[in-house]
């Protein structure tokens, strides 16, 4: 396809999911779609590292959760504005992912993956007892939607914010595209793939994987802002390891490496959730599903569900 | 703090500290043979709990028997975990092996329709287990009382790290164990099956998550979410330790229990903060744990 219609089959695109709220044929549907654009946000964050640095992160609610209570924080105590209180959240999450990104990034594999699980867990416990800054366990309510200063537009309209989380979406959406397609993605697509070679080409490996570490965990920092003013609500559960195992499961189960990918597994594991939990048969059991499916994925689709479209089933040499 | 009180916690803490040994021994076991951290550990350990409390209340009709089914869960649960471990191993990490990031993140898939089966089973509710009978009196330590039950544990510890211990240094299998921990390609290079021992090795790793289970439960409970915090305390304990070692689960588990019950009275929001610190700390400065050079 030329690039001239690439755009315009983008801008449709677009302009298709910022009037989703106008012809939606039914209110719950934009309620669902928000979470799947937050979630979807989330997750294509963590790709940045799962799939283009090759680094598995287990803590990354950690950022989610730092950007969902500063936030909150923010929006309660300073300011609800637009201009105030996201890019506060944003600034919360990436000092605290150049903090701990700064000690994990040393570390690979699986220590790599126990690292950010114990900071993030830290970080957890630290909501969990810091009572009169984050609630404790009963967290922080009535956490005001952003007010964008003009006049007439309520973000509290559920319509309203959708077009607010879209906007959001596609702009960070379009910025780790950028990134990804940037040098410093192909530098960091070199680390994944061989990063004794890449210090030997006089790349700084830890410190690219530290940019991408504090990218990472800024955009799940706005994600984690969004969730906080949609579900006007914040509890020590958007830190805990649970939302990190939710965000993996979205990036492998729709695919690694890719920023669709990420996007299609949270779609998937909203959808699970919200639709199957109705339905009387399996309903209760939608997190068996999952799990099942992330387990088909990592034995059989590397490659996740975007791979499955792309080019097939790649399965494990047999033993 | 009075000396008295000092000395029930410390008790209470080698409790936990002993609990912890029997989880951290297993998780320990299976990475240090397979390179895998095996993050259904907590699940496993869940599922053993839920089991025990089934064979134990199955039969409570009978009062007398309540005691006796207790040991039978002792002996019980460990195989039938063992058999699940054995399984997931066999069916689920074979194909993927040599790719240990992909195992670890398979576990994980593992762990999620395990704690959801067990809410399907047993339900969402809060479930607690008696103490067997037997061990459900008070002795008296410092002039307080204090639960046999605790007593026990931490002399069921004690005995189950040196029957490990005596396995480890003395059978076949424990020098089996041992050449697999230091160098699983040489070892196979001998003509020993490695796939075998791996599928053995998680299955005795469940064994202990199931036993620990069993134990376990009289004194933290069931409840959703206990699959989770025992994974983490035990990945704490294995990583603070040393992983792939016996004497790496002992330390780590005697100084996490402790920490935690005395942090919990010291600084009680910030107990848990503190341990993870202490683990982040060991990792960065001594990655391979305390244990080892």
């Amino acid at each position: 396809m030329s690039s001239l219609g690439r755009i315009l089959l983008g801008v449709a695109f677009v302009a298709l999911l910022l009037s989703f709220a106008r012809w939606s044929p039914e209110r719950f549907w934009v309620s669902v779609v928000i979470q799947m654009l937050i979630s979807g946000l989330f997750a294509m964050s963590l790709d940045l590292l799962v799939g283009y640095a090759g680094l598995a992160s287990l803590g990354h609610a950690a950022f989610f959760g730092v950007g969902a209570y500063a936030f909150a924080l923010v929006a309660k105590h300073v300011s609800p504005s637009v201009a105030v209180a996201l890019p506060g959240a944003a600034l919360a999450a990436a000092i605290a992912a150049l903090v701990i990104g700064v000690f994990s990034v040393r570390a690979s594999g699986i220590f790599f993956l126990m690292l950010t699980l114990a900071f993030a867990q830290m970080l957890h416990a630290l909501a969990f007892g810091w009572i009169p800054v984050t609630g404790g366990s009963d967290g922080l309510s009535s956490v005001p939607r952003p007010d964008v200063g003009v006049s007439g537009v309520n973000l509290f309209l559920t319509s309203n914010f959708y077009v607010f989380v879209a906007v959001v979406f596609v702009v960070g959406a379009l910025a780790l595209r950028a990134v990804v397609n940037s040098r410093f993605g192909l530098a960091l697509a070199g680390v994944r793939e061989n990063e004794r070679r890449m210090r030997a080409l006089g790349y700084d490996t830890t410190r690219l994987k530290l940019v991408a570490f504090v990218v990472a965990g800024t955009f799940a920092g706005i994600a984690g802002a969004l969730q906080a003013s949609f579900d006007q609500f914040v509890s020590p559960g958007d830190v805990f390891v649970t939302t990190s195992v939710t965000a993996l499961v979205m990036v492998l189960v729709g695919g690694a490496g890719t920023l669709a990918g990420p996007v299609l597994g949270a779609i998937v594991v909203v959808s699970l959730r919200t639709f199957l939990a109705d339905q009387p048969l399996v309903g209760a059991r939608w997190e068996t599903l999952l799990g099942a499916l992330f387990v088909l994925t990592v034995l059989f689709a590397r490659h996740g569900l975007i791979g499955i479209v792309r080019g097939g089933l790649s399965w494990p040499r047999s033993p | 703090m009075s000396v008295e009180q000092f000395v029930l916690q410390a008790l209470n803490g080698l409790a936990i500290g002993s609990l912890l040994f029997i989880l951290a021994a297993g998780l320990s076991l299976v990475f240090g043979m397979m390179d895998v951290a095996n993050l259904a550990h907590g699940a496993f350990y869940m599922l053993g709990g839920y089991l025990a409390y089934t064979i134990v209340r199955g039969s409570t009709s009978a009062c007398f028997r309540a005691s006796i089914d207790f040991w039978i869960a002792l002996l019980v649960v460990p195989l039938v975990m063992a058999v699940v471990g054995f399984v997931v191993a066999g069916a689920l990490l074979r194909p993927l092996r040599g790719k240990h990031l992909e195992q670890v993140l398979l576990t994980i898939g593992v762990a999620i329709v395990l704690a959801d089966l067990v809410r399907a089973c047993w339900g969402g509710e809060v479930l607690s287990l008696p103490a067997p009978r037997g061990l459900d009196a008070s002795v008296t330590v410092v002039g307080q009382p204090y639960p046999l039950y605790r007593v026990f544990l931490i002399a069921f510890g004690i005995a189950l790290a040196i029957a490990l211990w005596l396995v480890q240094e003395r059978t076949k299998l424990g020098a089996l164990i041992r050449a697999g921990v230091a160098d699983t390609e040489m070892l196979a290079a001998l003509g020993v099956d490695t796939e075998r021992l791996f599928a053995f090795t998680f299955a005795a790793g469940a064994a202990l998550a199931g036993l620990a289970g069993v134990v376990g439960t009289p004194i933290l409970g069931l409840a959703p979410g206990i699959d989770d915090t025992v994974l983490i305390l035990s990945l704490v304990v294995v990583v603070i330790g040393g992983m792939g070692t016996l004497s790496g689960a002992i330390v780590g588990a005697f100084i996490v229990g402790p920490a935690n019950t005395f942090g919990a009275l010291l600084v009680p929001e910030f107990a848990l903060a503190f341990i993870f610190m202490v683990m982040a700390a060991v990792l960065l400065f001594r990655p391979a744990g305390l244990l080892r050079r």
